[in-house]
């Protein structure tokens, strides 16, 4: 089991001088410009279609191995739980790892997902633990955020201001006056000067993990280039 | 494109026949293609799912939120990550943003928060 706590502790020393270095050196969060091996393409747009062009390809084959679809829906209640335990798994859930917002994310080893990153990534554990925590590194500053003392003075003014006089607070603000209050109240110039702070702190804590993210994710394009062309069914398949 | 399920069902189903908490076996019980949210965790009491988004959760699941699987399936030009908010129409902040597969049995910071949830290409 991975624990992304105890790595907080540990980097928590390098904290300053990394995000200064990360700052000047004017990285983004995944790198999409880095060059491409042959056939891989440029842009991050078509990279990320480009996986999962080949994720879906190797899920249906696998699919397909085990005598299953995605084509027909409705399923029998007998035919989702098949499908759904050949897709993301069954038995224990092998992967797993906890975020500094709190959130324990989970998945399974097994099943044709699985399998297909299995593939693609090379090392499956590795690749969930990066995904897991560079896919939610905006969630993790926005719970950084959140907890500095100038959110909350901006927040509680915010809520003054949507309240009516001689009324309880709002559950649901008119959009108007919630956006008109976020504006007077002070909470989106502190939340876009936060955010991008809170962002830069957590891309220093996560270093290790971006890097791990961008170099799996760089074998992955190259495996995805490779992957044989899907005329011909794979040996051992069945089309169902 | 929204769809909505209530489903009580399978939940009675797992404790008259004894089958395995969802904690010791499988993927969750979260349809294929859907996003899943339970009001207790370790996918438990009742569930709510979405094909589709959902800028406004049914109050008996807004703010009771407890555990979280995306079963979305991936494919070319497909949505496939669901992110999920503390407020209504993606607002307030995201609380936790899930890759297919992905399912969250608690989580200390995010219960009893989301509001609202959309797909999206990644996080």
């Amino acid at each position: 089991m991975f624990r992304t706590t105890s790595r907080t502790r540990r980097t928590r020393r390098a904290l300053v001088t990394a995000a200064a270095a990360l700052l000047l050196s004017g990285c983004t969060a995944v790198g999409p410009d880095a060059p491409a091996a042959p056939g891989v393409p440029s842009g991050k747009a078509a990279q990320d279609a480009l996986l999962k062009a080949a994720e879906h390809r190797l899920v249906v084959d696998c699919l397909s191995g085990r005598g299953l679809s995605l084509t027909s829906r409705p399923r029998a209640p007998d035919e989702e739980r098949k499908l759904r335990a050949a897709l993301f798994g069954a038995g224990p859930r092998e992967l797993s790892v906890t975020l500094a917002t709190g959130a324990t994310v989970t998945a399974h080893e097994d099943g044709c997902v699985a399998g297909a990153r299995q593939r693609l990534y090379g090392d499956q554990r590795r690749w969930f633990r990066a995904q897991v925590v560079v896919d939610n590194l905006r969630a993790e500053a926005q719970a950084r955020m959140r907890a500095d003392p100038a959110h909350r003075a901006a927040l509680a003014r915010w809520t003054r201001c949507v309240t009516p006089p001689d009324s309880p607070r709002p559950d649901r603000p008119d959009p108007a006056v919630a956006t008109r209050c976020s504006r007077e109240s002070g909470l989106d110039e502190v939340r876009e000067r936060l955010e991008a702070a809170e962002l830069a702190t957590v891309r220093a804590l996560r270093r290790d993990e971006l890097t791990t993210y961008r170099q799996l994710r760089d074998r992955a394009l190259r495996q995805a280039v490779e992957l044989p062309a899907p005329t011909h069914p794979q040996k051992g398949t069945t089309l169902s | 494109m929204k769809r909505l399920l209530v489903t009580t069902a399978a939940a009675l189903f797992a404790a008259t026949a004894g089958l395995a908490l969802a904690t010791s076996a499988g993927a969750a019980e979260c349809p294929s293609g859907e996003f899943c949210v339970w009001q207790d965790s370790d996918f438990g009491g009742q569930r709510a799912n979405w094909s589709g988004d959902d800028g406004w959760w049914e109050s008996w699941i807004s703010d009771t939120d407890s555990s979280w699987a995306n079963h979305g399936i991936s494919g070319p030009g497909i949505k496939d990550h669901v992110k999920v908010y503390e407020s209504a129409w993606q607002g307030g902040g995201m609380t936790i943003c899930l890759a297919p597969g992905q399912e969250v049995g608690y989580n200390g910071a995010a219960n009893d928060r989301g509001d609202s949830h959309i797909w999206s290409m990644g996080c």
